[in-house]
């Protein structure tokens, strides 16, 4: 993993989880594959160990981490397509709205934007 | 026993001057606590009296024992860091591994050993010849091969640079701290590990000012950066403190709550650094 520069409007745990949340959507972590020890996010990150812990059993609630005994943590085998499927609605509920506004705040029209981005890729 | 340390009004002075002021607190097991103040605010004198090095009056009760009648007993459980870190000179390397592993019971010399492997500390170099860091290195490996259940670091890091600082932490926590053992720090380079610390101790003139966990000062103290416009109603919610930045202004509030903050503007948790101000200046 590569360094975090944490921000001061959520808890670390909370960032934490995120980012590993963005490396199994991104397959930098594979389903089945381990995820780095409590005591090695810690000392990688010079954080809390409960804090990493926290941020672990919230995945391992949500079934996207699973502990298996004396081996470590494990990303589940559907751990990616869960996380894609909750990504998507939040981005459809929360995001895309918030999106639509500033584009209609702006005075652009969606139909112009996605006439631009098909000339872009057919350019290439 | 969860309590590793329980001190209950706590008092020492010096002739007329009274360094602690009838302080409680206490530090549980697997905690990492941040003892933080001022030059001349009690902290030495609270980690002297832990370690039996001083009397005091009032109650303290360290892995149940008491530190000044039972010293040698403490002392085979909690192990000590000073920022002085001192150790003969003249001493060689592999003496100093064999010396501790002479005079500690629960010091275990392979771990020493393999500590050091991972260092460039030679076994053979004498304590003067290796680097200010170097003997900080040195220091915790030995420190850290003791079975402990308590770890006091006083400035451990004190005079080292920012690779050193890092890599010390990053021993501490990858090869000495588990849920069985607690650590007691103070520093004055606050910044650099309030992302390690459970729990935080703020001490002024002898006083606990602060004594909470880290995730009850994330709920308790918010940062609010407020327009102008916006600046009354701030004002109104009794902050502790307000800062100017840009031509704004950065309210700290103690105990308000997010929904009746949200509206002022995005919200933030102040840095211990930023809450250490505030406790320092608060009714001065």
């Amino acid at each position: 993993m590569t360094a975090i520069k944490w921000n001061d409007q959520q808890p670390i745990f909370r960032q934490l989880k995120e980012k590993v949340v963005e490396l199994i959507i991104d397959k930098e972590v594979s389903e089945g594959e381990a995820v780095p020890s409590v005591r090695q996010v810690a000392a990688d990150y010079q954080i809390n160990p409960l804090t990493v812990s926290k941020a672990y059993q919230e995945l391992v609630d949500e079934s996207i981490l699973e502990k298996r005994r004396g081996l470590g943590m494990f990303v589940t085998e559907s751990a990616r397509e869960k996380l894609l499927e909750s990504e998507k609605s939040h981005f459809l509920d929360i995001e895309w709205p918030k999106i639509l506004q500033r584009i209609e705040r702006l005075g652009l029209s969606i139909q112009s934007l996605v006439n631009d981005k098909q000339t872009q890729v057919e350019e290439k | 026993m969860t309590s590793l340390i329980q001190a209950n009004g706590l008092s020492k002075s010096y002739g007329s001057h009274q360094a602690l002021k009838s302080v409680d607190f206490s530090v549980k097991r697997g905690r990492i606590v941040g003892l933080v103040g001022p030059n001349g605010a009690g902290k030495t004198t609270i980690l002297k009296a832990i370690l039996g090095l001083t009397s005091y009056d009032g109650e303290l009760k360290v892995l149940g024992l008491d530190p000044a009648r039972q010293r040698h007993q403490i002392m085979q459980k909690v192990s000590f860091i000073a920022d002085v870190a001192v150790l003969p000179r003249w001493l060689k390397v592999s003496d100093a591994i064999e010396f501790v592993a002479n005079v500690h019971s629960n010091f275990r010399e392979d771990r020493a050993r393999h500590f050091l492997s991972k260092t460039n500390i030679p076994m053979k170099a004498k304590v003067k010849e290796l680097s200010k860091g170097m003997v900080a290195q040195l220091h915790l490996a030995l420190v850290m091969s003791i079975e402990a259940e308590l770890l006091v670091l006083d400035e451990p890091t004190l005079g080292l640079d920012i690779l050193f600082r890092k890599e010390f932490y990053n021993q501490l926590l990858a090869e000495f701290f588990d849920e069985g053992r607690s650590i007691l720090v103070t520093t004055h380079q606050i910044e650099e590990i309030e992302n390690l610390l459970t729990d935080l101790i703020f001490i002024r003139d002898g006083k606990i000012v602060l004594d909470a966990t880290m995730e009850d000062v994330a709920e308790k103290y918010i940062e609010v950066m407020v327009s102008k416009d916006d600046a009354e109603k701030a004002e109104a919610l009794d902050p502790v403190m307000h800062r100017d930045v840009f031509g704004r202004r950065v309210y700290l509030f103690e105990g308000v709550s997010r929904e009746q903050l949200e509206p002022l503007g995005e919200l933030h948790s102040p840095s211990v650094a930023d809450l250490f101000v505030a406790k320092m200046k608060e009714g001065k």
